[in-house]
């Protein structure tokens, strides 16, 4: 979808998204030549069609506010929030260069992989999970 | 006035753009794979999924480099046959290690991510509604999996569809061009004229249909070792596209089935053979032409 400014015959830009609010997204854009100001303001139907394509409105920084967790999945997997088990021991550390391998993988897959590849780390007598656990881990399973 | 044409770009929205971004990563994604099979029927039931993973256990017994994405997402099943329904998910540097099957497949299937007593739910802004917009959330969701999944270098990748006719022909709008499609048919009338129209409906785009396999082709008995029939119609699954093979209803490949046991090798049975053979008529059809999987 694109807008036009009819008067000015410009495109116009968007310029700010703001958070979801019982479904309905509110899109501001603006015309570059005249200033002029106006809102897109979506039906719960037009969001989550928009939202069912894995993509988010508007540039990264902008898309971070539409959504709380930034995850088109999220929700996706009852149960599973990545949040440790009651039944399992405190909590396993997480390197920065571990964290980051971990961030690149898809949302809907985290909690599963964080918690497996803790549960790894602690049956291997380790309480860090580094990049060499990560090595380790793909070893182990045949990957 | 401008028309919708003459502008370039979305005005920031990015939504095309993603979209696009999203296409050129699963097509990278795949670029190590060498033939891309789906196999799909259009009717429920058929045994579509005990197929996919035999077959694909009788190409991995081959030594092929074959891996399995159980596109079913909302009844997958190729996590239990395969035994990775507990499957750890590693982070690699910049994908998720595909988990392995104790055969060496490689495996996606949403069974090792939910539950079997627990069904597929997705985040929803319009509730109640899911008709409208249930079949693209899943479509990006395939499209997560192939961007997000390390498949690197693979003879084959073999897609189990879901079940319904529309649903094959929408897996083959979505999936590249390249990807060749298997049928599986029962020796029954009623599944041979879904199959069909699923036949009729693919023939239309510019995927290539290899053939198909008519299941449940009588019932192996280990006992006697005889195969009697299950179905009484005599041609009740013969389609207008090349057959490339039958296979009996085994109740033991089933068992292994339900216990997630992945056999090494294929059994020395008229079903193992079987597989055998279909394996080996699949090779055959997807390098046969100038062209392979187009």
């Amino acid at each position: 979808m694109k807008f036009l400014c009819v008067p000015c015959d410009t495109p116009m830009k968007l310029q700010t998204v703001a958070p979801p609010e019982r479904g309905s997204l509110s899109i501001v854009y603006s015309c570059p030549e005249c200033g002029y100001e106006m809102a897109m303001l979506t039906n719960a139907y037009e969001t989550q069609v928009v939202q069912s394509l894995g993509v988010r409105i508007g540039p990264a920084e902008a898309s971070a506010e539409t959504s709380k967790s930034g995850c088109p999945f999220a929700g996706m997997i009852p149960g599973e929030d990545g949040r440790p088990r009651a039944s399992e021991p405190g909590p396993v550390r997480w390197t920065a260069a571990a964290e980051a391998r971990l961030a690149n993988i898809p949302e809907f897959v985290r909690p599963m992989a964080k918690t497996g590849i803790e549960r790894f780390a602690r049956e291997n007598g380790a309480i860090e999970v580094d990049e060499k656990i990560l090595d380790q881990a793909r070893e182990f399973f045949g990957m | 006035m401008k028309r919708y044409h003459d502008i370039v770009g979305d005005g920031g929205s990015r939504v095309l753009e993603q979209v696009v971004e999203q296409r050129a990563r699963i097509t990278d994604g795949l670029a190590g794979v060498r033939h891309l099979v789906a196999i799909g029927s259009g009717k429920g039931g058929v045994g579509k999924s005990t197929l996919t993973f035999h077959l694909a256990s009788a190409l991995r017994a081959r030594g092929l480099r074959i891996a399995i994405l159980d596109a079913d997402f909302n009844g997958p099943s190729q996590a239990r046959m395969g035994g990775i329904q507990d499957a750890v998910f590693v982070p690699g540097s910049t994908k998720v290690a595909l988990p392995r099957t104790t055969n060496g497949i490689g495996m996606f299937s949403m069974g090792s991510l939910i539950p079997e007593s627990e069904a597929l739910a997705f985040e929803s802004a319009a509730r109640g509604e899911s008709h409208t917009w249930r079949a693209t959330r899943e479509f990006a969701l395939l499209g997560e999996i192939l961007a997000s999944f390390d498949w690197g270098t693979l003879d084959l990748l073999i897609f189990d569809l879901p079940p319904g006719a529309e649903r094959t022909v929408q897996y083959a709008d979505y999936l590249e061009p390249r990807t060749s499609f298997l049928l599986v048919t029962i020796p029954s009338e009623v599944a041979r004229g879904v199959v069909a129209r699923s036949v009729a409906a693919l023939s239309k785009g510019p995927h290539r249909i290899l053939g198909y396999v008519e299941n449940m082709s009588g019932y192996y008995c280990h006992d006697c070792g005889a195969i009697k029939p299950l179905f009484t119609s005599p041609d009740g699954s013969r389609l207008e596209i090349p057959c490339l093979g039958s296979v009996p209803f085994d109740p033991e490949l089933a068992r292994q089935c339900d216990v997630g046991a992945p056999l090494p090798e294929l059994p020395e049975t008229p079903v193992g053979r079987a597989f055998a053979h279909i394996a080996q008529q699949l090779l055959d059809r997807l390098e046969s032409t100038a062209e392979p999987s187009r």
